[in-house]
Formats: structure tokens, sequence, C-alpha cells
């Protein structure tokens, strides 16, 4: 890492944040209660709700301005432990094309053996009265296309495994 | 009446049940096996299972929704929206088997559902329309011939199409064969009906619909306009009424047009006539909806009639008991539908199971739903989840509540359509009424939402943080004198 890493690093539903003590430190926070807070925070006023915290106080569910945040805080402890395992997995080669919902296979546009190019049309599945066009994410050539038309899946079903 | 069945789900058919026991009538529900434990099913005083999930083999088979009435001596039938609602055929079943459908005859269902048969339906009765041709064309020469009397940009429209669908903007005569022959072929495969009309592309339109109610002795009033212009997919999100850009006289003008049309075709019922306004206020004559409408709370807000329960007062006979004059707005109305479809991605639809989902409550706050917590959104239909209602004294007022509304309104485990309500009723052309059918075109970023979601992610994060380190602080004071005597140390 070239940038040094800061103490904390807080994950809130998909965004992640860092921070240092001496950035909490400008933070102008007050509690009402023991759930209830206020920040104030580039003039704006606003409130936060504690709503859950799991006995470590690592993992917390809090609401700000009407919207639920899961969050997850990670000290240099946990990063470190994070950063170790990153390593030992290596960029896997991706071998199938799930279903990203559960829907109907409207039809199949490839066949066993075909080679397709990025951007290419795999299959429409139909989800909740409207068609999604899934298309390839690179150069591939398929192997084995796993569903038919009129077929209904799952999300996360293979729909087509790749050479 | 004694006992009708709702031919329909989720919250259309609760909300029509809700008013038919009101008026101590029994309710039929009928449901596909994919909606057991829907809300719909659990209020109704009777319900029986009509087959597996898809829409085809459940919702949409109207013989054994026929078949069940007669079973269970059912004297109404109630479509509510989508479904069999606009099938005349259907319609022209139920009445031969001698129950009541509550909606407008077959007839007018059948005029009204050609675009090019309502077109001529109207003529006689001087309602503005679009400039362009009221028949079928094949020939692309005609066509050139009319473009060029009306003026490029023009639009071929299928006759059978509806909801943006089978719709080609041709900008120079160049284009027009090739344009007609995809159009032609489009209505075709999708309608099952080739025939292609060809209208003049209005630029920046407005959608704006009238409601209409009508008995069955001739009597037709309107209630009021619906501003349905905010819409994604061509298909509409938020409803308002009054319209902010319709005034007194106009709405005169435009009722009136829309009685016209109502009487036009016989409609009994209500029913909604659609126009485009342009730029400079004109309005033009659309299409007829013959069916109670996704959004109709708004009107329902605002001139104090539940409309359900004067279709089914008009379906067993009774003479309309309000006059034109009766009808006066009261406030401002605004309805936003909530989907399960992700703002951030297009609008795709959000599958999942709402693992928490809390109503806003509130004087002036409805929620028309079909779901619970813990329900999971089904792919089989529609993925509106609810309609958010709210009533204010001025339009102002009515958008501060929306949009407290929306922050009450807890709905997790899918993405919606809340966020971008947020985003619509806090953007600045919303509020003058300053827009068109291209808002979200023309304004939209999810980058906007992000950026929001983004900064109370951060709050978030930060009391988090800040709420952890006091917890440390007191689960380990030792931990915490030991720094201080290290730091003491290093001074």
């Amino acid at each position: 890492m070239t940038e040094k890493q800061k103490a904390f690093q807080v994950k809130a539903n998909e965004f992640v944040f860092s921070f240092d003590l001496s950035d909490l430190e400008k933070v102008d926070m007050v509690s009402k209660s023991a759930s209830e807070f206020n920040v104030i925070s580039n003039n704006r006023s606003v409130n936060a709700h504690l709503m859950e915290a799991d006995g470590t106080g690592k993992k917390l569910k809090i609401e700000v301005d009407g919207e639920t945040f899961e969050i997850e805080i990670k000290d240099e402890l946990d990063q470190m432990l994070d950063q170790m395992g990153f390593s030992t997995v290596s960029t896997k080669h991706i071998k199938e094309i799930k279903a990203p919902m559960p829907g109907m296979v409207v039809s199949v546009a490839v066949t066993d053996g075909q080679e397709v190019k990025e951007g290419d049309r795999i299959l429409i599945l139909e989800a909740m009265k409207m068609e999604n066009s899934i298309l390839i994410h690179a150069d591939a050539k398929i192997k084995r296309v796993a569903v038919k038309a009129g077929q209904a899946v799952d999300k996360g079903q293979v729909l087509v495994e790749l050479d | 009446m004694k006992k009708i069945l709702v031919a329909n789900r989720g919250e259309i058919a609760l909300r029509i049940m809700r008013t038919i026991r009101k008026m101590g009538i029994k309710s039929v529900a009928v449901y596909s096996e994919a909606d057991r434990k829907s809300p719909h099913v659990l209020f109704a005083d009777e319900a029986v299972c009509i087959g597996p999930a898809p829409s085809s083999q459940s919702y949409l088979n109207g013989d054994k929704i026929i078949e069940i009435c007669k079973e269970l001596g059912v004297d109404g039938i109630h479509p509510g929206y989508g479904f069999l609602s606009e099938n005349a055929d259907f319609a022209q079943k139920v009445t031969d088997a001698g129950i009541e459908f509550i909606g407008p005859s077959p007839e007018a269902m059948r005029i009204m559902g050609s675009k090019l048969a309502a077109k001529d339906s109207v003529k006689k009765y001087n309602i503005p329309m679009v400039p362009g041709i009221d028949h079928a064309i094949e020939d692309v020469n005609l066509a050139i011939e009319v473009a060029d009397r009306i003026g490029y940009p023009v639009l071929i429209k299928a006759s059978a199409g509806g909801g943006g669908k089978g719709m080609r903007i041709v900008e120079k005569a160049d284009d027009m064969e090739e344009q007609m022959e995809r159009a032609i072929s489009e209505a075709k495969s999708s309608f099952g009906d080739g025939s292609v009309f060809i209208e003049k592309y209005v630029s920046s339109p407005r959608h704006i619909e009238v409601q209409v109610i009508a008995d069955k002795y001739g009597n037709v009033i309107h209630g009021l306009e619906r501003e349905c212009s905010v819409q994604r997919r061509h298909q509409k999100v938020i409803e308002e009424t009054p319209s902010a850009i319709v005034t007194p006289e106009m709405r005169e003008r435009i009722g009136q047009a829309a009685v016209m049309v109502a009487k036009s075709c016989n409609y009994v019922s209500t029913g909604t006539v659609e126009f485009l306004v342009d730029d400079k206020l004109n309005f033009y004559f659309l299409e007829m909806n013959t069916r109670l409408q996704v959004e109709h709370p708004v009107s329902e807000m605002i001139i104090g009639l539940d409309l359900v329960e004067q279709q089914i007062r008009i379906a067993r006979g009774e003479h309309l008991a309000v006059t034109q004059d009766d009808i006066k707005p009261n406030g401002h109305a605004i309805e936003l539908r909530v989907y399960a479809e992700d703002p951030l991605n297009n609008f795709l639809p959000s599958i999942g199971t709402l693992t928490r989902y809390e109503r806003p409550v509130g004087e002036g706050i409805r929620v028309d739903d079909g779901y619970e917590e813990g329900m999971t959104i089904p792919i089989y239909y529609d993925p509106m989840i609810a309609k958010l209602v709210v009533h204010g004294k001025t339009r102002t007022e009515a958008i501060q509540k929306m949009l407290e509304a929306i922050k009450q309104y807890k709905i997790e485990g899918v993405s919606t359509t809340l966020p971008f309500g947020t985003f619509v009723f806090e953007h600045d052309a919303f509020f003058s009424g300053n827009f068109d059918t291209h808002f979200v075109k023309n304004y939209y970023t999810p980058e906007k939402i992000r950026d929001k979601e983004k900064a109370n992610a951060e709050i978030a994060s930060i009391v988090a943080l800040k709420y952890w380190l006091e917890l440390q602080k007191r689960l380990n004071p030792f931990e915490n004198k030991s720094t201080s005597w290290k730091r003491r140390l290093a001074h």
C-alpha cells in the first residue's frame, strides 16, 4: 500500500470509508439519548438512530434521514487479517454465467460450443413482466447451455458454462 | 348485489374489497398458487385458488373465474386494472353468464381498445386530436405525403399498441420506408394486428388525463384532471391533481372534451380519458382507458368520492348521486408508485423478500398496498409494492408531506422507487410545475441519489465508529488507562 492506511475502515451498506481518530475529532456529534444522535456536517443538521448493535459493537444498524445502514467496523487488526485473506485468492477466471434474478428463460441465443463476443446476448430472462437481456461480459466460448426456453430459474442458478 | 368477486390480486384487489365490505357486500378473492398468503386472500370473505403462478394460467383464466362465480353465487365481477379489465370478450362472457361486469359495456371497451376506432368514434364531437391520419396505412408514399403536410418529426403508432410499445419517431422522409416496415412488423408480432397510423410528434408533451363517471342513464360527469407526466419507460410513476398548469378555464374545456369522449361510446362506469398537452397548453385526445386507473386515489382525495363505490352503485343501476357542480377540487393530492425496482440501475426489477416493511402513518397519508413484512415479491406479476398517496391543502404542503412520508416508509430487502420519489419531489422543475414527460431523461441522474446516500452513509459510519469507541472505553477502562500511562511516559 502506498497510501498510509487509516486506523478504521467502516462499511455502510455498499459504501466504504476510512477514518483516523483525528478525523473523528472534527465531527460535531451530540447524543440525545443512548440511541439517538445528532451530527452537524457541512452545516447540515442530521439525526441518527442506533437500531441494533451486536455484542462486539462492530456490527450495527443505524438509520440516517430515513435510510437504514448496515455498518461493519474494522480496526487495524481486522484490516490486516482481511489483506492476508485477499492475497491467497487469485483472480478467478469466470466459468459460468448465473441468473442475476429469479425469472423465466424466454429464449436462448447461443448453443454449445459457440464462440461469443463481449456484449453478445446469451439469453432473455423475463422477470416481473419485463424482459432482461443477459449479455456476455467478455469474448468467450460457450461450453454448455444449462437452461432451455420456458424454464424457470432461481437467482444464482447457472445459465451457461464457459470454456 | 350480495357478493362480488374481485378478479385481480395485490393492492388493487385489497382496495376494492375494502369498499365492498364497507358497502355490506360479501367479497370473493381469486388467487394463484404464488399468492396464498397475500393480504387480498386473507381479507376476503371467500377465496378460491385458480391455478399456478403464471398469470396466463390463473388471473387471466376468464372461463375459470366465471365458473367460480356460478358455483359461489356471485352476482358481480370487479376486474380491477390490468389482467382481464380491458378484455371485451371476457366482459361479454360475464354478461352472457348473467353476472354484472362492474365496468363499461363490451362495445365501449372494443371501441376504445383500438386507437383508430376510438378516433373514429370521437370524430363527430369536435374533440381536438393530434394532427395526422386517422386510418391504418401501409403505403409509404402516402405516409410521406401526410408527414409533409403535418411536418416532421412524426410518430408511427400501432393501432393496437399501448404503454409506449409499438411507437417509432421519424425525423425525415428518407427514413420513412424503413421505419414503416419495422413498425408494421413489430405491431404484427407484438399485438397480432399490423395496422399503423401517423401522428405529429409532440416534442415536449405533458400527459394529462381526466376522470369520468357515467351511469346507465346517460349522465356523465368528470372528476377533474390528473397530471401524470413523470414517467420512466413510458410508464407513470408520479401522479398529482390538480395539475400545476391547468387553469380553471382549461379545466372546463378539457373536462367537457372528456365527457364527450365518454358519451361517444355510451360509456358506463368510471373511466379515464387521456390527453397530450403541448407547450402552448393545447390538448389533444390520446386514448380512453376503460377501467379503474392505478392512480385513481389522487382523484378520490380531492373530489371526496370513493370511485369503486361509484362503480358498484352504477353497476347495480343507481343514478349518479352527484352533479358536475358538486365536483370541486379540495386541496392537492400526489401519488408515488412504489415499485420493487432499482432507480440506481436503470429501474431494473429488484427481486427479494421484504425483510422490513413499515408504512408511514399520518393525517392525509394513504398507502394502498398488498404486502406485509416477510413476503417475497413474486416474479410473475407487476413489481408494484404500493401506492403512496398524500393530501395537502396546497401543492407545496402535499409535496412536503410526501417527502416526510417517504422518510417514514421503511422498506428493506429490495430496492424501491422511494429514493427516486425524493429526487423528483425535491427537484426545482417538479416544484415549479414546469416539466413534461421527458422529466427522467432531462433531469434524472442516479448519481444525485447516490451522492446523498453516500453522505448519509458517511454520517452513519461516523456515528457508529464514535459509538464503538465509547463502548471500548467503557468495556476496557484498563486498556485506556494503560494507553494514557504510556503516553505520559513518552512526554
